[in-house]
C-alpha cells in the first residue's frame, strides 16, 4: 500500500524538485533583503539630503550582556530596520470602529501575497543539471537538466502581469475596508494609477516578446546572451525608459507615489492600519520593488549574464554557475532598487492629474507607436540590435520634435463657481480690493465703496 | 497696513528652452545633483572616502552640541541664549526676588505662578513664598527677565532638560535656586 503511493510521488521531477528548494531560498533571501532594503533606503535618502542617517543602532537590544559582548562595533545603524519591525511586533493591532473585520484583516495579505509570489517565475540561475538522488534503493528525484527558478511555465509573462495587476486589491481593500473616506479615497488614487499604469507595461513588455518571439522567461534571457546578442536594454532604450516608468508606478514608489504621499497625506491608504498589518503593506511595497526589478533585469539587463564571465553563461550547467548567476542577478536586482531610491529622492511627486495624464497621453501612444515599429521592423526581418536600437532613438527624436503640434485636451481647466468672488455673475457687484492682509479673518473693508467692481 | 498695489511684484517664470521641454535632459541633471550630494556627504562620516569633500555637516547631538562650538560656525551664543529659567540669589544666598508679580503679569503663557509673603528679612517687604514655573506651558520668550526689576528671574543656556511627569516639569522655588547653584559658573549673573 505504501509502496504503491510512494511509487506513484516519486521520482519526483527534477524541476519540481528544484522549484521547491528554489522557491523557498528566493522567498528567504527576498524577505531578508528587505530590512537592509529599507536600511539602504534611509541612508541613501540621508546621504543624499547631506545627513546621516540611523548610525546608532547595534544589535544590542539594550541589555547590559549584549552591550559588553558588542562593544567597540558600530553596526553602522543596521540594528535600525530590526528595532522598527519589534516595534511593530509591539505596538498595538488597532482595528476602527464600523471597519469591515475580515477584510480589513484580508487587505494587508491580499498586499503581500501578489508581490510574494511574483517573481516565482523568475529565472534566478539559469539552467542546473541535477543528478538523481536515491535513498534506500528508491530514486527520490530523477536527473535532468533544470531551470532554477520556482516554476518553469511557458507563459511566464501572462503569470507575471496577471499577478502583478493583482496587487491593486490589497490596496483597494485596504482602502474600503478602514470605513474612513479618506482612506477610501487614498486606495482609489492608487487602483487607478495601477491600472493605468499596466497598459504601457504591457505594451512595452510585447515589444521585447516580438523581439524574442516567446513569452518563457528563460529564452528571453537566453537571447539576451551569446555572439551578436546584446541586452535588449541596449536595443530597446525607449522600451526600457517606459517600462522602468511603468514599474516605479506599479510599486506606488515616488515620482508616483500619490496613494500614500508620506509628506503630503496621512498615509492614504493605509492611514487606519498599524503594528503589523501596516508592517505588511510596507513589505508588500519592498516585496513590489524587488519583483518589479527582477521583471525589469530579467527583461532589458540580460538577466544573470555578466558580459565577459564565462560562468554566467546559460552553456554552465554546474552548482558553482547557478550561484554565480543568482549573486549576479540579485545584485542587479538591488542596483535597479537603489536606482528606485534615487529617483525617489531626484524627481519631485507630480500631481494625481499629471499622474493619469502621463500614462494616458504619454506613455500609452509612445509605446503603442514603439509596439507598431517594432512589429513592422520584425516583419522587415530588421531586429539586429543597432537596427532597433536606432529605430527607439530616431522614434524619441521624432517625437520630442512632433509632441509640441499635436493637439491635446484642454486638461486641468478651472470651472467658475457662478456667483463666487472670483466668478461674479454679470452685474453683480463685487469687492476686489484688499482688506486687512494681517487680519485671522476676512473682515469686511473699512471702506464700503472702496474697491467695488461692477461686473458686465 | 493694507498692502498697495504698487508694492505688489509679480514674478514672471522663464519660459523653458527647448531641452528643458524635453524634460529628460533636465531629469539626468537632477540625477547628477542627487549623486553629488550622496558622493559627498560621505565626508561627513568617520570613515574617509578619498576626494569626498565634507558638505553641510550634520551634528551627532549628544556627543557633540553646540556650546562647545565657536559662535561662528553656528555655535550657540550662551549670553543671550533662553533655555531653563533660574531665580538668581543675592550675595547673602538669599532668593533675590520681592515677589513684585511683574512676571506673572507679563508672562504671555501664564507659565508663572507666585505666591508672595510678608519677607523675614529687613531689607524688603515681601519675598516668594511659593515660585513655580510651568515649563511645559513656557515659550521662553525672555519677557519675565526684561520685566524683573531686580534680575531675580534669568533664563539660562540650559535647554536639554527632561522629565517623566507633567508635574515634573512644574520647577519650584528650591528647583530654581538649584538652577541658579548649577549655572552660576557657566553664565555669571
Amino acid at each position: 500500500m505504501l509502496d504503491a503511493v510512494l511509487d506513484r510521488i516519486f521520482p519526483l521531477s527534477p524541476q519540481v524538485f528544484v522549484g521547491i528548494i528554489t522557491g523557498v531560498v528566493a522567498l528567504n533571501a527576498i524577505v531578508g533583503t528587505i530590512p537592509l532594503l529599507i536600511y539602504f533606503e534611509r541612508k541613501i535618502s540621508a546621504y543624499i539630503q547631506d545627513r546621516l542617517g540611523p548610525n546608532r543602532v547595534g544589535f544590542d537590544l539594550g541589555l547590559p550582556i549584549l552591550q559588553k559582548l558588542f562593544r567597540g562595533f558600530g553596526f553602522w545603524g543596521l540594528g535600525q530596520s530590526a528595532a522598527d519591525g519589534l516595534k511593530f511586533v509591539l505596538k498595538e493591532d488597532f482595528t476602527p470602529r464600523g471597519a469591515d473585520k475580515f477584510l480589513f484583516s484580508l487587505a494587508p495579505a491580499a498586499a503581500v501575497v501578489p508581490a510574494m509570489i511574483g517573481w516565482a517565475v523568475i529565472p534566478w540561475g539559469g539552467a542546473l543539471e541535477v543528478g538523481s538522488i536515491v535513498l534506500g534503493g528508491r530514486e527520490l528525484v530523477a536527473a535532468g537538466t533544470v531551470q532554477v527558478m520556482a516554476a518553469n511555465i511557458n507563459a511566464g509573462f501572462m503569470y507575471l502581469l496577471a499577478i502583478a495587476a493583482l496587487g491593486v486589491y490589497g490596496v483597494t481593500l485596504g482602502g474600503w475596508a478602514s470605513n474612513n473616506k479618506f482612506s477610501f479615497l487614498g486606495g482609489l488614487r492608487a487602483s487607478a494609477g495601477m491600472i493605468s499604469y499596466e497598459i504601457p507595461m504591457g505594451l512595452s513588455i510585447l515589444v521585447i516578446v516580438l523581439m524574442a518571439g516567446s513569452v518563457r522567461p528563460t529564452s528571453i534571457v537566453e537571447q539576451q546572451i551569446g555572439d551578436g546578442a546584446v541586452w535588449f536594454i541596449l536595443a530597446h532604450p525607449l522600451a526600457a525608459l517606459l517600462m522602468y516608468t511603468c514599474i516605479l508606478a506599479e510599486c506606488n514608489r515616488a515620482p508616483f507615489d500619490n496613494a500614500e504621499a508620506e509628506q503630503e497625506l496621512v498615509g492614504g491608504f493605509h492611514t487606519e492600519y498599524s503594528a503589523m498589518r501596516f508592517a505588511l503593506f510596507f513589505l508588500a511595497e519592498y516585496t513590489h520593488m524587488i519583483a518589479g526589478s527582477a521583471f525589469f533585469v530579467m527583461l532589458f539587463l540580460g538577466g544573470y549574464h555578466l558580459p565577459g564571465v564565462a560562468l554566467t553563461t546559460p552553456e554552465e550547467t554546474g552548482l558553482l554557475a547557478v550561484l554565480a548567476k543568482f549573486v549576479v542577478f540579485f545584485t542587479k536586482v538591488v542596483l535597479s532598487i537603489c536606482f528606485m531610491m534615487l529617483v525617489r529622492w531626484t524627481i519631485p511627486r507630480i500631481r494625481y492629474d499629471q499622474v493619469l495624464k502621463l500614462a494616458w497621453q504619454t506613455l500609452i501612444p509612445v509605446s503603442m507607436v514603439l509596439v507598431v515599429s517594432t512589429s513592422v521592423m520584425v516583419y522587415l526581418g530588421r531586429t539586429l540590435w543597432w537596427q532597433t536600437a536606432v529605430m527607439n532613438l530616431a522614434l524619441s527624436l521624432a517625437l520630442m520634435v512632433i509632441w509640441p503640434y499635436l493637439p491635446r485636451a484642454d486638461v486641468n481647466r478651472r470651472v467658475p463657481l457662478a456667483g463666487s468672488r472670483f466668478s461674479p455673475l454679470p452685474g453683480e457687484a463685487v469687492r476686489t480690493g484688499v482688506s486687512n492682509p494681517v487680519a485671522l479673518t476676512d473682515n469686511p473693508m473699512p471702506d464700503k465703496n472702496q474697491g467695488l467692481v461692477s461686473v458686465h | 497696513m493694507a498692502i498697495a498695489p504698487s508694492e505688489v511684484v509679480t514674478l514672471t517664470r522663464p519660459p523653458m528652452n527647448a531641452l528643458e521641454s524635453v524634460y529628460i535632459p533636465e531629469v539626468l541633471r537632477g540625477f547628477g545633483t542627487t549623486v553629488r550630494h550622496f558622493f559627498t556627504s560621505f565626508g561627513q562620516s568617520k570613515i574617509p572616502v578619498i576626494g569626498a569633500s565634507k558638505t553641510t555637516r550634520a551634528m551627532q547631538y549628544p556627543e557633540e552640541r553646540r556650546e562647545d562650538m565657536p559662535v561662528l560656525d553656528g555655535g550657540m551664543e550662551k549670553s543671550n541664549f533662553r533655555g531653563v529659567h533660574r531665580l538668581n540669589r543675592d550675595e547673602q544666598g538669599r532668593v533675590k526676588c520681592v515677589a513684585c508679580m511683574m512676571c506673572p503679569t507679563l508672562c504671555p503663557a501664564r507659565c508663572i505662578h507666585i505666591v508672595a509673603g510678608e519677607a523675614p528679612w529687613e531689607d524688603r517687604e515681601k519675598y516668594p513664598v511659593k515660585f513655580e514655573i510651568d515649563e511645559l506651558r513656557c515659550i521662553f520668550c525672555g519677557m519675565c527677565e526684561e520685566a524683573c526689576p531686580v534680575d531675580a528671574i534669568e533664563l539660562t543656556p540650559e535647554y536639554d532638560v527632561v522629565g517623566l511627569s507633567r508635574q515634573e516639569m512644574v520647577f519650584d522655588k528650591e528647583k530654581l535656586l538649584s538652577v541658579y547653584d548649577l549655572t552660576i559658573s557657566a553664565k555669571p549673573m
